[in-house]
């Protein structure tokens, strides 16, 4: 991921442990979110180990108490964004506008491979495929709301958007899901 | 009877997320209506179909990335800040300020007692003072008391007017002669 390369400090004692069981307790969930986000490992791969990094960083700023899966989750959504946007804006600079594909319509933002791969990898499965093709943050909150099984409250703080925001966008991404599911499986 | 569920209000169902009441209500729609029932069934298969898909296909944390984690804080290294926020540790500071505390006390006139440091002064200062001293002494050898009474007593004393009469003589304060000059 490109996320800039700001030095690290040396870890503490309690730094160090906070991280170490961070990534044993919440590793598996963080890297799994990350993948259903980035529909790719490699991408994966990466964005959890920047989300690592981060929680290293800011691991004074986690409050005991709250939930360190959502407070992640929310870190890999930040970073996933950010690089969405990056993604964006370099895939801008690369190709022209009148030579850029029409398919690449305006809610997809990435150039697109790694999602192709993965849907290339799942064509026996009409719901992946459909999932792949929403917009990323349509994902976000199904991902959150039905895999993750977070309340609107939950997802509107992780995803740093209203609870409004979030019951429309989940709508709207259910609405078209189904939709898509139903034209893969129709018989052709 | 209430109207038929729309699909947000069915989702918002499925999630929880209505408000007790509307939540009773739709409930109790659902258990009466077979058309808001089957779509509400649609929803929930949908939910259950993705959670089961992802469920399917979980992947394990695969190990490089913590040691890909691991790699770049072994890396760290400390910034000018941390360098000096290090300074202010009390394993670093309190020895230092303590060692400060006592260079400072040993450079000061605070360690000659509270005495101000000595001023450069000429030597005939401490003679003068000497000779002013003694005069002030009456039984000091430059004493003109002393020399007054030395003559004086050599006077009074009559027959002793050898001077190693007066050299054996007894001290001036215990002289009859002393006494009686009063």
């Amino acid at each position: 991921m490109g996320a800039p390369r700001v030095p690290l400090e040396p870890p503490t004692p309690e730094q160090k442990a906070f991280l170490e069981r961070a990534m044993q307790q919440y590793g598996k969930a963080t890297y799994n979110f990350a993948y259903r986000l980035t529909g790719n490992e490699a991408d994966a791969r990466d964005l959890t180990q920047d989300a690592f990094i981060r929680v290293y960083r800011a691991w004074r700023s986690f409050q005991p108490g709250t939930s360190f899966l959502s407070w992640i989750y929310r870190i890999v959504t930040n970073l996933h964004r950010d690089e969405l946007r990056r993604r964006k804006g370099r895939f801008q600079e690369e190709l022209p506008e009148d030579n850029a594909p029409a398919s690449f319509g305006g809610e997809r933002p990435l150039a697109v491979t790694p999602i192709e791969d993965y849907v290339e990898r799942q064509l026996g499965e009409p719901l992946s495929r459909a999932l792949a093709q929403l917009s990323p943050e349509q994902r976000q909150v199904v991902i959150l709301a039905d895999i993750e099984e977070y309340s609107y409250q939950e997802i509107a703080e992780i995803m740093g958007c209203s609870i409004g925001t979030v019951r429309s966008r989940l709508h709207r991404a259910r609405a078209l899901l189904r939709r898509l599911v139903e034209r893969a499986q129709r018989p052709t | 009877m209430m109207d038929h569920l729309n699909n947000d209000l069915l989702i918002d169902y499925l999630h929880a997320q209505l408000p007790p009441e509307d939540d009773a209500l739709a409930h109790a729609h659902l258990e009466s209506c077979a058309a808001c029932r089957r779509e509400y069934e649609a929803e929930a298969a949908l939910s259950e179909t993705l959670r089961s898909a992802a469920l399917a296909e979980e992947l394990e944390f695969p190990s490089l990335i913590s040691a890909a984690v691991w790699e770049q804080v072994r890396q760290a290294q400390p910034t000018w800040g941390t360098r000096l926020a290090g300074l202010f540790r009390p394993a670093i500071a309190v020895p230092a300020a303590a060692a400060a505390v006592v260079a400072l006390y040993f450079a000061t006139p605070l360690s000659q007692n509270g005495a101000l440091p000595a001023k450069h002064i000429s030597a005939t200062y401490y003679l003068e003072a000497h000779a002013a001293q003694q005069a002030r002494n009456p039984l000091g050898e430059r004493s003109p008391t002393a020399a007054q009474l030395i003559e004086s007593s050599t006077l009074d004393i009559g027959g002793a007017s050898d001077l190693a009469d007066v050299i054996d003589a007894p001290p001036l304060a215990m002289m009859p002669a002393f006494d009686a000059g009063r």
